[in-house]
């Protein structure tokens, strides 16, 4: 039991790394832009094409991984910005819509370029580690490390470097920090760079663990978007945290809830989470 | 170093602004008085184009004002509002920073520097979030970063509002020590002390317009300065 429990929450880990990339991007992007992108989980989708074309082409998955952040979150990134850019002191809901039917073009370009049939990506590395009687793939914990790697590397960037400083500057008082000096256009368009960038690593990272299908970044879309609200809309760390304990959650309450209704253990977690946060920031307005 | 000529400003419909003229000087510290609501903060935010349309000429150092409000901020103008200007969910340390880091590293310690000295408290709050800093640390705050970054010319919005004396006179040392630097000061206040400490003349402002222009040397207490711009004119 004990080593099924170890297994299933290395299992959730996986899953939850991967996510908080994705819902880590969505965060910032709403909390810079106030964008909610209901195409984040399709440039994970573009991501995974990314490794399996990089495979096809005997260029390596590694590389492939490096072309996914770089093709799909700069061109991607710059791409949306220009899709979203006319429309960004209109109302909100033609932002989403806009999101949504880049969703349903992404999804249906990739159908019909790729075909809408999974294809599967080999892992680089084939080792198994022994976790009891369990020999666990040690390519999923190199998932969990790489996640883990950038979202330190997010971090730091947040916190320490010039445009990192700025990126959260703009997302807290954008007209005072154009008032300092600061090129807010640049800005934004680092983080709609960042934010697909991120997605996309997420979409080459899990490839071998999911295949590749045109639709591949429905679930983790969904997912990321709970994981935004739970974890604060605009909250890079809450984002992530969320996302890893969502993940591990799932992955132990699947050990005694047997198929999709362990999902009811997840949105039983979401709840309790939204009832904590709202009852702290009561206590925040009392004070 | 800043001249506005037949300035107009509007919000929407709203004609704010109706065709003012006014300088200030390289070292010279100019104020703005008026009633609230005749367009005083509106003057600034034209200056740093945040939002109103404008007609007319605004120049700066011999060249017209144009382009965005960052592009402006990089001519060498300072502005700090009234209200909202602190980053709540950064540090004291990093709200400094944030307009430091447009220049060579080097820079950026003395950035720091220089805003602790003008107040101290600031030093000692350096790790502090800036939203829970009292209202009158978080006026400190907003007008050192400004000062900080050692602008040619620095806008400033109702500086004393809503502080104690002794922080009036802080606020007004720091605005005047810049001023004996060389930096053009346009400042928006009601407080007769900080005027008096900071500026050598004023524009007073009625319903969209300049309507005079004065020494403050004219003025020996804060009741004359009042009766002058509760009438439109010199009293």
């Amino acid at each position: 039991m004990g080593e099924s429990v170890a297994v299933a929450a290395l299992n959730g880990l996986v899953v939850g790394a991967s996510l908080a990339l994705v819902a880590a991007g969505l965060s910032l992007l709403f909390g810079v832009l106030g964008i909610l992108n209901f195409a984040q989980g399709d440039f994970f989708m573009l991501g995974a094409y990314a490794v399996w074309l990089a495979l096809a082409n005997g260029l390596g998955f590694w590389l492939g991984v490096a072309a996914a952040a770089v093709v799909v979150g700069i061109a991607g990134g710059l791409g949306l910005m220009a899709m979203l850019w006319p429309l960004r002191d209109r109302a909100h809901a033609l932002v989403l819509l806009a999101t949504l039917a880049l969703s349903l073009i992404l999804q249906q370009l990739a159908s019909n370029v790729f075909g809408a049939d999974a294809k599967p990506v080999a892992a680089p590395i084939d080792a198994r580690i022994p976790i009891g009687s369990h020999d666990y793939p040690v390519y999923d914990l190199v998932v969990v490390a790489a996640a883990a790697i950038i979202l330190a590397g997010g971090f730091v960037f947040l916190k320490y470097v010039r445009y990192g400083i700025w990126l959260r500057a703009v997302a807290q008082n954008q007209r005072m920090a154009s008032v300092l000096g600061v090129p807010v256009f640049r800005v934004y368009a680092l983080t709609f760079v960042i934010s697909l960038g991120l997605a996309a690593v997420a979409g080459s990272l899990l490839a071998p663990l999911v295949s590749v299908y045109p639709t591949v970044g429905l679930d983790i879309n969904l997912n990321a978007f709970i994981v935004v609200i739970a974890g604060g809309l605009g909250n890079f760390r809450g984002a992530a945290a969320i996302a890893l304990a969502l993940g591990v959650v799932e992955a132990l309450g699947a050990i005694v809830i047997p198929g999709q209704a362990v999902q009811l253990v997840v949105f039983g977690f979401v709840i309790v989470l939204l009832i904590v946060r709202s009852q702290r920031q009561r206590v925040l307005v009392r004070l | 170093m800043l001249e506005l000529e037949g300035l107009h400003s509007f919000y929407g419909r709203s004609h704010i602004i109706q065709g003012i003229s006014m300088r200030v000087a390289p070292g010279e510290g100019v104020g703005l008085v008026g009633h609230n609501g005749v367009g005083k903060t509106t003057t600034l935010r034209s200056v740093m184009a945040l939002g109103p349309r404008t007609r007319g000429r605004i120049a700066f150092e011999g060249r017209e004002l144009r382009g965005a409000a960052h592009a402006r901020a990089r001519r060498g103008i300072g502005f700090v509002p009234d209200a909202e200007a602190v980053f709540a969910d950064m540090t004291v340390e990093e709200n400094i920073r944030t307009g430091a880091l447009l220049g060579p590293r080097r820079e950026h310690r003395r950035c720091l520097d220089t805003a602790y000295e003008l107040f101290p408290v600031l030093g000692e709050r350096r790790a502090q979030l800036g939203g829970t800093l009292s209202g009158g640390q978080q006026k400190m705050l907003s007008l050192a970063r400004g000062l900080a970054l050692r602008p040619r010319l620095i806008m400033v919005d109702e500086p004393s509002e809503g502080l104690m004396p002794i922080n009036v006179d802080l606020i007004a040392r720091a605005l005047k020590r810049a001023v004996d630097e060389g930096t053009g000061v346009l400042v928006v206040d009601a407080s007769f002390q900080l005027l008096k400490t900071v500026c050598s003349r004023v524009y007073v402002m009625k319903q969209g317009v300049i309507t005079g222009e004065h020494d403050l040397d004219e003025f020996t207490t804060a009741d004359r300065l009042v009766q002058t711009y509760l009438k439109g004119e010199a009293g």
